[in-house]
């Protein structure tokens, strides 16, 4: 039954809010293993779904629900490292609240059903808000705000969205069950006028999630001010999910035959987060927030891609996957990094490479992945992209993607290298907290993975990337 | 036409009277039993029997503006349907007279206050000033909108005394807000709460009263009586709206009921609420016009 | 004679106009609570008293429960518990307000003029409502300092929300939908809980927004 992957952290997420610390971390990770094996089991197709109403695994569900294990994985080896250099206070709610929130992202990724997909995404606002106010700062807590507050909206708007595809089934005389898959099959039949409404308000809606610009102004402040293993969740895994709210409309756009429109708006929307987060990156002083600029970059490619459609459309999926493993990795160094210099400004962290030698190494390698130079897999993504642009004739978005990327990648090379070797005053015993290879695992885990999926793609891995590219009309070649 | 004048009678005779009724509710409140229901005669009786004191430096224009107030109020109240029964005079246009009557009889009140020279006169006849205008703006709107809905530029036809077709089968709900709207400039117009306090007694915060202070005995008790019969003016007007007035012989108390309500709505409301910060008249004001505007855009969208 | 449902969609023209113009936060929430039960029992008005099945006036209940009890008295404990000066303090005047309204309004019955041939014969008033409702709630949002009327916002939004649920409910599956419009209200109630339990004042000494700005670039 597919359904275990939401219950395995649904339970365990209850039981941690009443566990003492060392076993809710025991929960946490166990539930994470137990979480991922389940994941897997689910893509290679052992585990089917028992309300198949409701539930199915996509292509690009699966994808989204191992990567989302994966880090879950990943970032729980992490904290359990990571609480001990902090004081926590409230440790049993953190614990509960992650796998909460892993919760709410495996419903994201395998819900089918219009308003299932709805209230899963709405969920994931609600269990990922503590995760951010954990710190009770005031940043923390004006972070956490805007990220209700405005996710909210979005959500409210997605909810229109859903409305607007049901009126396009009533206009259309349509009568299906409410889930995307039986919709793409009778796609053709709805009413076309108010299907692009609805995906309009479902970029607008679930774009707010994702991080697409200009509705990405929650992102940066709640990235920043959430826990380190939090960000890298946020990060790696929430914008995913929230992509396929607007993925599975677009689909939907792409069988009733006016996937054009969707495709304008998408890289529309892609080219402008593009943009946006190469201008705020050159001025930025804070690591975090200019990694969670970089995301909101990524995701930008990412519905760019997905508006290209053919190779561009390969690449955009391929990008999702590479993306997501090498920011939380990023995340997961930035923590370190927080750790031990005690400050997120990029002033005072210089010179990390004598310093913290093990989180520097991991730092410039994430650095150098999400730039998308070789050997990691951004630049196979980007590559694909920029061939589908080049097929489908759009010259000029070729040329704001590329001097996009390109301002993204000399605004971050700023302040990242100073960052890595730069000259500093502060001595090695200033050092709040040293490296931990436990700390360090994860990080380089998580690029070795890239690196190992750019050189060898399984085949079976492959042919799902395809099959959730073809379905927004994508892969020829 | 005897049918007219007699109910202009009534109304005219009755209309401090109903003034009574806004303190009664207010006393009842307060938990007093209040003046007696005559008081408002006894009053005027006492008023017309005093000797006028007049400043010296007020010129023929202190002694003309009650007079021409009054005049104005009367005139108007000749062109208003009383009950939905035709007006003593009715004719294309006049809708513009009558208000213009009404506004003549406050730019006169306005012109007396500045012809005593007192400050407090002054300042009461700016407010005056400013809050009448910007109402008058609301009445515009109202009367557009009727304009659109009924046709003509007649009162009757407005309220469609003669094609039996009140404003309700037309408009639907941008009436409520039409009513809304005049209610809310009765209230502006007639100096109650919460734009103006009539029971106030300092000078400083009156816009109303701080103007007649000057006047006296039989002047007062004109520009007194006048106040009364605008307020019915106003009363009257929006029950005309309010009743589904069909030419039956059971109009006249449903229309006598209505107005009393509303009689006692603006004590009700005098009683529980507390007149505003000036700098928010503005604003009440405001959102009449809003309101008036708000139904003649849905009426233009039903026929756009 | 008028209908019943037109009466209830002019008084939610109006307690958008007072809420747009409306200066004391407990107002706001008087109001709001007026146009939560005006909202919720707008689909009854419109059933003309046939279309209500059993399980759909369960739904009714629950929603004017939520929208016009038990989220004003949330807000309610909110303003008393949490905010020190009651003013609304807006960004944009209140007149200027106003005449915004009144904006979103022309803009609202255009839009809906558009659409209304594509859509479900209801009354004519409803998808003006909704959007005017909508919008304000958004201006509301934008333009206000204080964190608990960016909540009355939002659910005045939420509440524009279900009126263009509302007027697009003809057939089927509707009325399941609109139902889960309800979860928005725990987005808001989790907000107001936010603002009640992690006391946006204690660590700011009051509920404006405005001072919390130090996270921007």
């Amino acid at each position: 039954m597919l359904e275990i992957v939401i219950l395995i952290p649904l339970l365990s997420g209850v039981a941690a809010f009443f566990l003492p610390p060392r076993p809710g971390r025991v929960t946490l990770l166990a539930a994470g293993v137990l979480h991922l094996a389940a994941s897997i089991a689910a893509l290679s197709g052992f585990l089917p779904a028992m309300l198949p109403l409701y539930f199915t695994l996509t292509p690009l569900g699966g994808l989204v629900l191992v990567i989302t294990s994966f880090l879950y994985c990943m970032t729980a080896i992490y904290t359990v490292s990571y609480m001990n250099e902090i004081e926590m206070h409230a440790e049993p709610a953190f614990n509960g609240s992650m796998l909460l929130f892993l919760t709410a992202m495996s419903m994201a990724a395998i819900a089918d059903h219009i308003i299932v997909l709805w209230i899963a995404i709405e969920a994931t606002t609600l269990t990922s808000a503590p995760l951010i106010l954990l710190h009770k700062s005031k940043g923390a807590l004006e972070a956490a705000w805007k990220y209700v507050l405005i996710c909210s909206v979005g959500i409210a708007l997605a909810l229109l969205s859903a409305f607007f595809l049901i009126l396009a089934m009533n206009q259309g005389g349509v009568q299906v069950p409410l889930n995307y898959n039986s919709l793409n099959g009778v796609a053709a039949s709805l009413n076309p006028l108010w299907l692009k409404a609805a995906f309009i308000f479902a970029v607008i809606g679930y774009g707010t999630k994702m991080g697409l610009a200009p509705m990405h102004t929650w992102l940066p402040d709640a990235h920043s001010e959430a826990v380190s293993p939090a960000s890298a969740l946020l990060s790696g895994a929430l914008l995913n999910c929230a992509f396929l709210g607007v993925y599975k409309t677009h689909v939907l756009l792409t069988s009733a035959g006016i996937g054009r429109f969707s495709d304008h708006i998408l890289m529309i929307f892609g080219l402008f987060s593009i943009l946006v987060a190469g201008v705020f990156i050159l001025h930025q002083s804070d690591y975090k927030r200019l990694l969670a600029y970089s995301s909101i970059e990524n995701m930008g490619i990412i519905a760019f891609g997905s508006g290209l459609g053919g190779l561009g459309a390969i690449g955009a999926v391929i990008h999702m996957i590479h993306h997501s493993l090498i920011k939380s990795s990023l995340f997961l160094t930035s923590g370190n990094i927080l750790l031990g210099y005690g400050s997120k400004q990029i002033k005072q962290t210089r010179g990390m490479i004598r310093l913290l030698p093990g989180t520097a190494a991991a730092f410039f390698s994430g650095f150098t992945a999400i730039s998308g130079l070789p050997p990691f897999g951004l630049v196979v993504s980007e590559l694909f992209i920029i061939l589908g642009a080049l097929r489908s004739h759009h010259p000029v978005a070729i040329i704001i993607f590329i001097s996009g990327l390109l301002l993204v990648f000399s605004g971050a090379c700023r302040h990242i290298l100073p960052m890595t070797f730069g000259s500093t005053e502060t001595k090695a015993d200033d050092l709040l907290v040293a490296d931990r290879p436990a700390r360090l695992l994860p990080s380089y885990t998580l690029l070795a993975v890239s690196i190992f999926l750019t050189f060898w793609m399984p085949e079976r891995l492959w042919e799902i990337i395809r099959q959730a590219a073809v379905l927004m009309g994508g892969a020829h070649g | 036409m005897t049918q007219a004048i007699i109910l202009l009678t009534i109304a005219v005779i009755s209309a401090p009277l109903l003034s009574m009724i806004i303190v009664k509710v207010k006393a009842w409140f307060c938990g007093r039993r209040g003046p007696a229901w005559l008081q408002n005669y006894s009053t005027l009786t006492k008023l017309v029997q005093k000797t006028p004191v007049y400043s010296n430096s007020t010129t023929f224009i202190f002694r003309l503006s009650p007079v021409i107030t009054m005049a104005g109020i009367l005139t108007a109240l000749c062109l208003l349907p009383i009950a939905g029964r035709p007006p003593l005079l009715s004719f294309a246009g006049d809708v513009i007279l009558l208000f213009y009557l009404l506004g003549l009889g406050r730019f006169f009140i306005i012109s007396a206050a500045m012809d005593t020279a007192s400050p407090f006169e002054g300042m009461g006849a700016a407010r005056e000033a400013l809050f009448g205008t910007l109402a008058e703006a609301t009445v515009f709107v109202v009367l557009i909108f009727f304009e659109r809905l009924q046709g003509g530029a007649s009162l009757a036809s407005y309220l469609g005394i003669h094609t039996n077709a009140g404003l309700w089968g037309n408009a639907g709900a941008a009436a409520i807000m039409i009513i809304i709207a005049l209610f809310m400039v009765l209230l502006t117009e007639n100096a109650r709460v919460p734009v103006d306090d009539p029971t106030t007694h300092l000078e400083l915060t009156m816009i109303h009263e701080v103007m007649v202070l000057d006047h006296s005995g039989p002047e007062l008790a004109l520009i007194e009586a006048g106040s009364w019969l605008k307020l019915f003016f106003y009363s009257a007007f929006i029950a005309d709206i309010l009743c589904p007035l069909r030419g039956r012989p059971l109009d006249f108390p449903l229309f006598a009921l209505t107005v009393i309500s509303i009689y006692i709505l603006i004590g009700f409301i005098e009683s529980i609420s507390a007149r505003y910060k000036l700098n928010m008249v503005p604003k009440f004001i405001l959102i009449s016009f809003a309101l008036a505007l708000f139904a003649l855009i849905f009426s233009m969208g039903a026929s756009l | 004679m008028i209908s019943f449902a037109d009466l209830l969609l002019a008084f939610v023209f109006l307690s958008v106009l007072v809420s747009l113009a409306s200066n004391r936060l407990m107002e706001l929430v008087k109001i709001m609570a007026f146009q939560g039960v005006i909202v919720s029992i707008i689909p009854l008005a419109l059933a003309h008293g046939s279309g209500i099945k059993a399980e759909g006036w369960e739904f009714l209940t629950a929603t004017l429960l939520i929208k016009g009890l038990i989220m004003p008295m949330a807000l309610y404990i909110a303003v008393k518990k949490v905010a020190n000066r009651r003013e609304v303090e807006p960004y944009v005047s209140y007149n200027a307000s106003i005449f915004i309204g009144l904006l979103i309004t022309m803009a609202a019955s255009l839009i809906s003029h558009r659409l209304s041939p594509s859509m479900p014969a209801a009354d004519t008033l409803l998808l003006p409502a909704g959007l005017t409702t909508v919008g304000a709630g958004f201006f509301l949002m934008m333009t206000r300092h204080k964190a608990i009327t960016q909540v009355i916002g939002y659910l005045m939004l939420e509440n524009g929300i279900y009126l263009l649920g509302t007027a697009m409910a003809r057939k089927t599956h509707f009325q399941h939908i609109l139902e889960f419009g309800v979860l928005l209200d725990l987005l808001a109630g989790v907000m107001i809980m936010g603002i009640i339990l992690y006391h946006i004042n204690r660590t700011f000494d009051d509920v404006d927004t405005g001072i919390l700005r130090s996270l921007k670039d």
